[in-house]
This record gives C-alpha cells, structure tokens and sequence, in this order.
C-alpha cells in the first residue's frame, strides 16, 4: 500500500500569522457564541442526541468556515496550515463554544485521525477525512481486548481475508465513548503463525456494521464512559484498512506518539500556584467538624501538596519534551504520578470524612460525592497502562535497565499462546 | 546505557553563564574537595579543608544575594537562582560548611544591617574571609521553648539569654546572625543582632551528630549583653526578615537535598546495571526495576518542585512562602525515602562504612530535619492556606 504520504504537519507557508489571527477573530465572531464561564469536562450522560447533533452542527460550520484541520493536508479537506496557524486561531477560540464531543473529541481529531494521515490509503483519506472535518464522523479506539490489556501487542480479534473484504471476530472493551462514536479503529491479527508484533492489522469499522454489538459498561462509579464490543463476522472492505498487511504495530507506536499528546495545540500559559488548599477534603472536613483536627491538616497539606507537585512535574516533563527530551520513558513519569497518588488521594475521602461522609441522605445534593471520589480514585493506576507497565517503560526507556527476559517476542503467536497455557498446566 | 532525561539540573533553562558558574562550582569542588576529601575531614575539628571558603568566595558563593554596591552581584541578575545552581552542585559531592548560613547573613545584613555592618562585614563574607551562620532562637520552626533566645532590654542595648541546638557551621563561624524574641514583659516582637562568636557570654559546644559530612554545634547565650549598634533592622520588628531568611534556609537545603539524591540515584542505577545475580543484571527483575522506577519519579518530582520553590523565592510571590514549605517537606520525606530505597538495592554493601551511601543517606536525613520538620511545615501550610 503506498501511503498518503501526508504531513500533519503542514507547511510552514499560509497568510501572515497577524492577518490569519485578525480574520480568525473576526470570523469566530461573526459565526460562533462567546462562553459564560470556563469550559467543563461533562459526563457521559451529558452527550445526549440532542447535545450531540448541536456540536456536530458546530463543527460543520467550522468546517465551511475553512477552520477544521487547519494543519491536515488540503487535499484531504484540511487547510494545510502551519502549527503555529492552528495555535493562533485555538488562542482566538478560547473565549467561544466550540465543538465538544467529550472524550471522542481527543480520539478523533487529535489520536485517530493523524494516525491514519501517517499511513492510509490516498483513495481512503480523500473519501473519509472530509466527513470527519465536517463532523458527521466521530471516531473511537476497537483496541483493547479482555485478554490483552497491558499487552496490546497480544490482541487476539481475528481478521481474516475472503476476497476484497476481511472478516473479523472477537471482543474489545475499554472504547471509551464508543456508543456516541460512528466509527472505531479497531487492531486485528491477520497472521498468527508470526510473532505477536508481526502479524497484526488496522481497520476503519462503523459503529453500525452487521455483526458488530456495542454495549456500554457501567463503571465502579456508576457512570458508563467506556464501551465492549462483539465481533461476530464483521465484514470491512479491503479499502478500509488503515495500514499495510501486518504492519499494524508500526501505526500502534505512532498512535501512543499522539495518544501522549504529540500534535495538540500547547499550553504554554505560565504555571499558576498551589490555589486554595484541597477544596473537596476541606469542605469534607469542615462538614465532619475535623478541620482543627491536627492529623487531619497533616493529611490535608498533603494533598494539598501532592496536586501542586503533580502541576509542577507535568510542567517540568512538557518542558523537557520542548527540549527534544520527551522519550516515552520519561512520558511516563506524569502517569506514574497520577496513578499512584490518585488512590492514595481517594483513600483520604474515606479517612476524613469516616462513616459520615461514607453515608447519606438521598435527597442531599452531592450527598455520594465522596463515596463516589473514593472509588473513582483507583482508575489512574490502571486506565492508559497499569502503574506496573508504567514502572517498566521508566525502567526500561529512561534509565537504560536491561529487559525482563522476553517469552513472546521470537516465536509465532499461536504458538506462544499454546506454551502459556502448558506452562501454567505445569505449575 | 543513556540515563535519560540528559537534563539532570533542577533548573531547565540555564544561560551561557549561568552553565558557566555550574561547570566553575563543580570543577571547584573536584579539585577542592571531592568526596574522599569530605571523607578524610570526618572525625577532624572543623569540616572545612584549608582555604575552602576563602577560595569558593572569589567564585561568588557568597554574594550572589549582595547587591553590586556593597561588592556583590549575580551572573543572571536572579541572585537566588545562581546561589541555588552552586547549591546543587554542592549537594552531589555533599560539601562542607554553612553555605545556607553565610547567604543568609550576607544578604541580610546588606539589606538590613548597619552601615558598619555594611562596609565591616559584609565584604568580608563575600570574599569568604570570615565565615557566618544563622542561628534561629525566635522559637519557630517548631521548636518552641527548647531552643529560644530571649532578648531583655536593658541600658544602650538588650541582654541575650537562651540557646539554640544545632546550628550549622556555629564553631566555625567568625559571626552569628542571632533571631531573638522580645522578652514577655517587655511585650516585644523579634529582633536580631550580629554578634561575634568570641563575645564574652556566648558557648559554643561542637556537637557529633548523624550526618558526619557537616559540623554542628550547640551555641548557648547567658545574659550576652548586646549594645544597639549590633542590631539588624529594627528592635521588635524583624518578623519579614527570620520569615526571608527561613525561606532562603528552606530552598538551599532543599536544592542541596536534591543535587545529594541525583548523585545518589545515579550511583545506584548504575550499581544495578553492573552487578549479577541468579546470572542477571538485578536491575533487570522487575522487583528492584519499579524500585528504581518509583525513586527515579521521586526525584524529577522532588527537582520540579524545588525549582518552583526558587521561582516564587526569587520573585517574592505571594505563595512563596506556602511553596517553600512544600518544597522542604516534600523533598525531606521523598529524599528519606529514596536514600533508604537505594540502601535497599546497594544491600550488604551499603551496610559499609567504607560505601559512599551512608554518606548520603546521613546528609539527606539531616538536611530533611532542619528548619523545620516535615510536619512543623505542613500545618505552615494549612495556617499559610488559611485553613
């Protein structure tokens, strides 16, 4: 397959960086609606149809105004603009509603998409990137599999060719909004008699393909962000394969590239300070009369402390990735943090608040907050790779320790599988 | 193998200069006194080898926080960033003497101090030709009682009694910047004085102590009467200057914690790269690979918040000193914890005397414990926070 041969990068040419700010203002107020107060994360529940068709709409009309993908490739519907053009018209657009599309927000425009415009088809980029721009494609990760969470390498979702199409069956899970998503980049093994890393395969599969079951998961905390999906003879067109045959794991390592962050307009803003002191456990203390409770301002200005070292680590790791130091070992360090300062964070909820805050009136408002903070807490020392996994890459990629000796990388999978399976029937 | 990230200093952007005065510290340092120099001076009376301040003095050491006028001056124009770059450096190779106590006195005195205080003393700091240290006896820092200097006035002056236990560097030093407070019935508020340490009523006993690589000494003042000509700043009203100074005393032992755990830290990745057990490098098992990985987190995390702890220091924001007593509680309890995790992968042999580790986990212990304890620092920040 030749690839798109496409820069997401685009070229450094384009109107004067003053003149395209002065059109973008004008235009964002011509066409868009000012804020009333800071941009919130919403829940899942919050992206009703409803809510959903009026950003799509959104982004069309970003799409006509000739400000989507301001730095993918012209020919792919893009603007073919410089990072610096897409950094001045999203300073522009910070005071204004823009499209939201929650999590699908990130992997579409920001994870999948310049995934594919490093390696899909011309002919495919040119059919599906406009629909993207234009907001009538929403796109979600098929990644993830029961038995291959840490080892994404391991994915055992079969794709195999029948004439111009490949059929595919097994399960994903962990899709984070793929019940709102139109399409999902789903990985696949096309050849199990080679190595695990050899034999794998993307593909661009619709939400609403025959055969494919998308059922939302409800979470330890109730709400549903993420998504499993059955694959019972789902058949995709050979021309909806995103990479070459095999080459999968390539495109994987370019899309943890994106997935860190790569490609997204900066946050250069200058560190703001510590702010008020741990606002939630504050108010959890002063509403179990615990404030003056000398253990517990330990245990506040701890937390306090914690979240202002977690700013200043992420700025420090952002600062060395301006620097050319961004290795993914060192990428890792902000993840570690949060993943293993969110649960003992969460612990402090249950701490302070003891059984009183652990109970409530169900009329109360917020009443379940800390209960729910307290088991939420435990997800950033697992979601995006485990604390474990983590540890490895810091090991492995930032301080140059020798690997683990590997059982999987030189034989065909099949093969490997078959070897686990005897190796525990020995134990 | 690369150890990466490949910038290790706590600060990132550091100018032609500034990366001069860096490689000027540390090439000092190896010549003057390299660890088995630090090594050889346990056990001696003083900690200091020959001519060792006198020497880092022309270097700058000292008058980074004076201002040009009074013979001081910094490379960057930022004074406490350069002081803070020599003290990481300091820090790697553990080095001797109050090099908090002697930027403290300089810089208040500059500010603060008489006009002989000025022109006397002040130079004679910069060039390193007298050594000072602080001694805080105002009865903070969680001390309460046990170590206070009273300050009664009395005819032309006030009389000191009190005594403050340990303070750095205090039988090496020439001069003594002495917080005090004001005594009850006189209902005043905190004052300090320059005070020779041969002044007759003062006793400094050199103490030992766990960290071997630094001198500490109890100094103790019965009835020391002080004339008004020793006083810095205003009687009773040096509350903005002890809080200056406890922060500039909190950064600079922090940032030399720091520069003390990285070169600890690399001294033990490389250890478990080289050494072989059960026919593998140890650092390759996961066990001791997440140990490293965890303490190697600690410490980018400990230079990050130190670094915003120099900032906000240096520009004198109005959370610097919330930030201070994050930065010196964190690294103090992350530092402990890393000298001990890096105990725990050297094993039998850092059980040694011989082996530098204790060396470090001796300094960074006691550094965590001065000027406040972890705890003394985190309800700073709850009062600080208004909670």
């Amino acid at each position: 397959m030749t690839t798109g041969g496409a820069e997401t990068v685009g070229s450094a040419t384009g109107p004067v960086l003053d003149d395209y700010r002065n059109a973008a203002r004008a235009w964002l107020a011509a066409n868009m609606t000012r804020r009333d107060g800071p941009p919130e994360d919403g829940d899942v529940d919050d992206y009703t149809p409803d809510v959903m068709a009026a950003n799509r709409a959104l982004q069309r009309r970003l799409y006509e105004g000739g400000y989507a993908g301001i730095t993918w490739p012209v020919e792919y519907g893009g603007q073919g603009l410089s990072r610096a053009h897409e950094a001045v018209f999203w300073e522009e657009a910070a005071e204004f509603v823009m499209p939201d599309f929650g999590a699908l927000t990130i992997t579409t425009f920001y994870v999948c998409v310049p995934t594919m415009l490093t390696s899909a088809s011309p002919e495919f980029l040119r059919r599906y990137v406009p629909k993207v721009l234009a907001g009538e494609q929403l796109v979600c990760q098929f990644f993830s599999e029961p038995s291959s969470g840490s080892d994404l390498a391991g994915a055992r979702t079969s794709a195999v060719r029948d004439g111009e199409d490949w059929v595919l069956n097994g399960q994903k899970i962990w899709s984070t909004f793929a019940n709102l998503a139109d399409a999902g980049m789903c990985l696949a093994r096309s050849d199990w008699s080679v190595p695990k890393h050899q034999g794998l395969t993307w593909f661009l599969v619709p939400c609403d393909a025959p055969g494919l079951t998308i059922r939302p998961i409800q979470q330890i905390n109730e709400v549903a962000e993420f998504c499993e999906e059955f694959f019972d003879d789902v058949v995709v067109p050979d021309s909806d394969r995103l990479c070459d045959v095999n080459a999968g794991w390539a495109l994987t390592r370019t899309m943890f590239v994106f997935e860190r962050g790569a490609g997204r307009p900066e946050d250069e803003s200058p560190l703001e300070g510590p702010g008020p002191l741990a606002p939630d456990l504050v108010a959890l203390a002063r509403r179990t009369e615990r404030l003056q409770d000398p253990l517990v301002r330990q245990q506040l200005a701890r937390a306090h402390t914690t979240d202002y070292v977690g700013k200043v680590l992420g700025a420090r790791i952002a600062h060395l990735g301006r620097l050319g130091q961004l290795n993914p070992g060192v990428a890792s360090y902000v993840k570690l943090f949060r993943g293993t300062t969110s649960p003992q964070r969460a612990r402090l909820t249950a701490e302070i608040g003891g059984a009183a805050a652990m109970t409530w009136d169900p009329a109360e408002p917020d009443g379940a907050e800390p209960a729910l903070a307290y088991v939420r807490g435990r997800g950033a020392s697992i979601a995006g790779g485990t604390n474990e996994t983590q540890r490895n890459v810091i090991g492995e990629r930032a301080l140059g320790l020798p690997r683990e000796p590997s059982f999987d990388t030189d034989k065909p999978y099949s093969d490997v599988l078959r070897d686990a399976r005897n190796w525990a029937a020995d134990a | 193998m690369r150890w990466l990230p490949e910038v290790r200093n706590l600060e990132l952007d550091l100018s032609a200069d500034q990366e001069l005065l860096r490689e000027t510290a540390a090439r000092f340092i190896a010549d003057a006194c390299p660890l088995s120099t630090v090594r050889q001076m346990i056990g001696a009376e003083s900690d200091l080898p020959a001519d060792y301040f006198k020497t880092a003095g022309p270097l700058g050491w000292f008058s980074m926080l004076v201002p040009e006028e009074l013979g001081g001056g910094s490379v960057s124009g930022a004074g406490l960033r350069d002081v803070a770059i020599v003290a990481e450096e300091r820090g790697r190779v553990l080095q001797p003497g109050p090099f908090a106590g002697m930027n403290i006195a300089a810089a208040t005195l500059a500010a603060a101090g008489s006009t002989a205080h000025r022109t006397d003393i002040v130079p004679a700091l910069c060039d390193g030709r007298a050594i000072a240290t602080w001694v805080p006896g105002d009865g903070a820092q969680g001390t309460g009682d046990r170590d206070r200097i009273v300050a009664t006035p009395r005819a032309g002056g006030v009389s000191l009694s009190g005594r403050v236990r340990p303070v750095q560097g205090g039988a090496q030093a020439d001069w003594l910047l002495v917080s005090a407070g004001g005594a009850p019935r006189s209902g005043g508020g905190q004052s300090q004085f320059v005070i020779h340490t041969a002044t007759p009523g003062v006793t400094v006993t050199p103490l030992a102590g766990l960290d071997v690589t630094q001198r500490y000494a109890a100094i103790s003042f019965a009835d020391v009467v002080v004339l008004d000509t020793a006083a810095v700043g205003a009687l009773g009203g040096a509350e903005a200057d002890i809080e200056r100074q406890l922060q500039l005393a909190c950064v600079l032992t922090t940032v030399e914690t720091v520069g003390a755990m990285d070169a600890l830290f690399d001294i033990t990745r490389s250890y478990a790269i080289d050494r072989i057990a059960f026919g593998r490098p140890i650092g390759s098992f996961q066990a001791v690979k997440h140990q490293l990985a965890d303490m190697s987190l600690a410490l980018e995390a400990s230079k990050a918040i130190a670094a915003a702890a120099v900032g906000a220091v240096q520009e004198r924001t109005e959370d610097a000193g919330q930030i201070v007593s994050m930065a010196k509680s964190w690294v103090a309890d992350t530092g402990v914890d890393l000298a001990q995790g890096c105990a725990q992968v050297f094993a039998g042999i850092g059980f040694t005397w011989e082996h530098d580790l204790h060396l470090y986990l001796r300094r960074i212990t006691m550094n965590g414990l001065l000027f406040g304890q972890s705890d003394w620092h985190r309800e700073r920040i709850c009062r600080l926070s208004l909670v």
